[in-house]
């Protein structure tokens, strides 16, 4: 079942466009995982399907009914939408107290809520902080007490901005357990953003990229900022985050009049990799450095530092022809058809 | 050296004997100043606000007009009261010139600013994310509103007391709309003008040691609650 159907969203601050997406359906009982760069719109994404910001254009449907941005409208629709902060903050007073300020909100009589603060707290781990002040709880606590200050109204949407992005890997696997645990138990739809693609993979049903506020239709990995410029014998080379030069493969020399500042996608299955050994004559070869080789499902993935971090998705027979191995110098090779300039 | 010891001796003694005539000016102190701050506070803490959590216009000029009359001194709003209070003016017939209601007034006119000053600036120092979190947890504008308000409160209350402080040890009004009346309009500090003028030290330093107190015990209360409000 469609839960949102945004239409033509647009948003502008300032007359500066940060949102522009043409369509964007969510279905129910998914998680969503939104990637994205910095100032891609991530946040404003999840502001507006929280229903605390209205679009400057567009149309939202939710629950297949067309939002009405007026006020009371909107205030009705966030009794069913929570979101998360990246950076949450409590209110003054216990953890207790935190957690059943929604519940209050909603006129829930003081049994039931104890009861739901009570559970609510042993679900995310904080029961014994009950009657801890919210304000002297550690980062990791913090962001799960609002996770648990969001679950206790038990919506049916819940976005988490970056929720683990500010806290120690052990509060991280805590609160992803969390997330996998509330959409399973109680079919709540999740949205959540992050840069990594690792947690996107491992949690989400679904990822969404988000690349200068359009949604993108190439995997959030391998996305760097670049300068173009034209080199010798007419070609084209690329400056990645104004660290590493990279030569572009031929086809984009189609590209010479876009030569400036932009972003750039390498699709990471479209990228060779070559042990030194085996380099090729007359190719244009990057060399790097192996950091990471691990299984993914039915491909290998290996990241190779070549001044940035590249990741390359190697199918199992090529793994077993290349073996690369972690510190060991190797080649990369782009497809004519790995580069898309954004 | 013998007069100042002497002077303070005398002082203590009568402050510790709990002098009649000391106690009196003290009540008439506290009294007109308690009434003056709670009746500041009242129109003040709101005003306040609105101008911080609201989206007026002029929200700027309003702060900036705020600010300047910070700095009125109490002879000025001593004497714009008078215009309005004595015989000849718009309020005469009340019958308000030299009682504790003209001090009050005046009292009232000189902290309203300071407390709506401090408290745009305390609603305005509270995190917005408060703002956004009561909302998305499902407030109305109402609660969001109480939200931002109980997160301000040390800070409103800094203001409330330092307007106390400011009133308790004016002079200006007191002595132009209260008249000096003993045991009527006699506030601390018009009672240590009165005494000075006539060269009698002990009850003036005795007061001036009881105004000291009441300054460190607000200036304590100011310190924890600011304290409060930073942790």
């Amino acid at each position: 079942m469609m839960l949102y159907a945004l239409t033509h969203i647009t948003q502008r601050y300032h007359q500066r466009t940060v949102l522009d997406i043409d369509h964007l359906a969510i279905e129910t009982g998914s998680i969503y995982a939104l990637l994205g760069p910095n100032g891609a719109g991530k946040t404003t994404l999840l502001n507006i399907l929280s229903f605390l910001e209205a679009p400057t254009s567009g149309t939202i449907a939710f629950r297949g009914q067309v939002v009405d941005h007026s006020h009371a409208a909107m205030q009705q629709l966030r009794r069913q939408v929570v979101l998360v902060d990246q950076h949450p903050i409590m209110f003054s007073t216990s953890v207790c107290s935190n957690i059943e300020f929604g519940l209050k909100i909603r006129k829930i009589d003081k049994a039931r809520r104890q009861h739901i603060v009570d559970e609510t707290l042993e679900t995310v781990g904080l029961r014994s902080f009950k009657h801890v002040a919210a304000h002297a709880l550690s980062g990791g606590e913090t962001q799960r007490l609002a996770l648990a200050r969001a679950l206790a109204l038990e919506p049916d949407v819940l976005l988490c901005d970056e929720p683990t992005a500010s806290v120690d890997v052990e509060n991280q696997a805590v609160i992803q357990v969390l997330l996998q645990q509330i959409n399973e138990q109680r079919g709540t739809t999740i949205i959540f953003t992050t840069h990594d693609r690792l947690q996107a993979a491992a949690l989400a049903h679904q990822t969404l990229v988000l690349e200068s506020g359009r949604l993108a239709t190439t995997t959030y990995e391998n996305s760097y900022t670049c300068t173009l410029h034209a080199a010798e014998h007419g070609t084209m080379r690329c400056r990645l985050h104004g660290i590493v030069e990279i030569p572009l493969p031929l086809r984009l020399q189609d590209y010479r009049q876009s030569a400036g500042s932009g972003r750039i996608y390498i699709d990471p299955e479209k990228i060779r990799l070559f042990r030194a050994e085996l380099q090729q004559p007359n190719t244009q070869q990057i060399a790097g450095t192996i950091v990471l080789v691990m299984s993914e499902g039915e491909k290998i993935r290996v990241v190779v530092n070549i001044g940035v971090l590249m990741v390359v998705l190697m199918d199992r027979s090529s793994y077993q022809q290349e073996r690369p191995a972690i510190g060991e110098t190797m080649h990369l090779q782009l497809a004519t058809d790995a580069v898309t300039l954004m | 050296m013998s007069f100042f010891v002497e002077s303070f001796f005398s002082a203590f003694k009568l402050v510790g004997a709990l002098d009649p005539e000391l106690l009196l000016i003290v009540r008439v102190s506290l009294t007109v100043s308690c009434i003056a701050t709670v009746s500041a506070a009242t129109v003040g803490i709101p005003l306040g606000f609105i101008i911080a959590y609201g989206n007026l216009p002029g929200k700027r000029a309003v702060i900036t007009i705020l600010n300047t009359l910070l700095a009125l001194p109490t002879v000025v709003i001593g004497l714009f009261v008078y215009t309005f209070i004595s015989r000849r003016g718009v309020f005469g017939a009340l019958d308000l010139l030299y009682t504790q209601q003209a001090m009050v007034i005046g009292q009232f006119i000189l902290i309203v600013p300071l407390v709506t000053a401090l408290t745009v600036a305390a609603v305005s120092r509270v995190d917005e994310r408060y703002r956004k979190t009561a909302k998305t947890l499902g407030a109305n504008t109402w609660q969001t509103a109480l939200i931002v308000l109980r997160e301000g409160r040390f800070g409103i209350g800094a203001a409330v007391i330092s307007a106390f402080g400011r009133v308790i040890s004016e002079i200006g009004i007191s002595m132009m709309l209260g008249g000096n009346i003993k045991g009527f309009t006699r506030t601390m500090t018009t009672a240590m003008a009165l005494e000075y003028d006539k060269g009698s030290f002990t009850l003036a330093v005795a007061l001036g040691l009881v105004l000291i107190a009441i300054s460190l015990g607000m200036n304590i209360l100011f310190n924890l609650v600011q304290g409060k409000s930073t942790r």
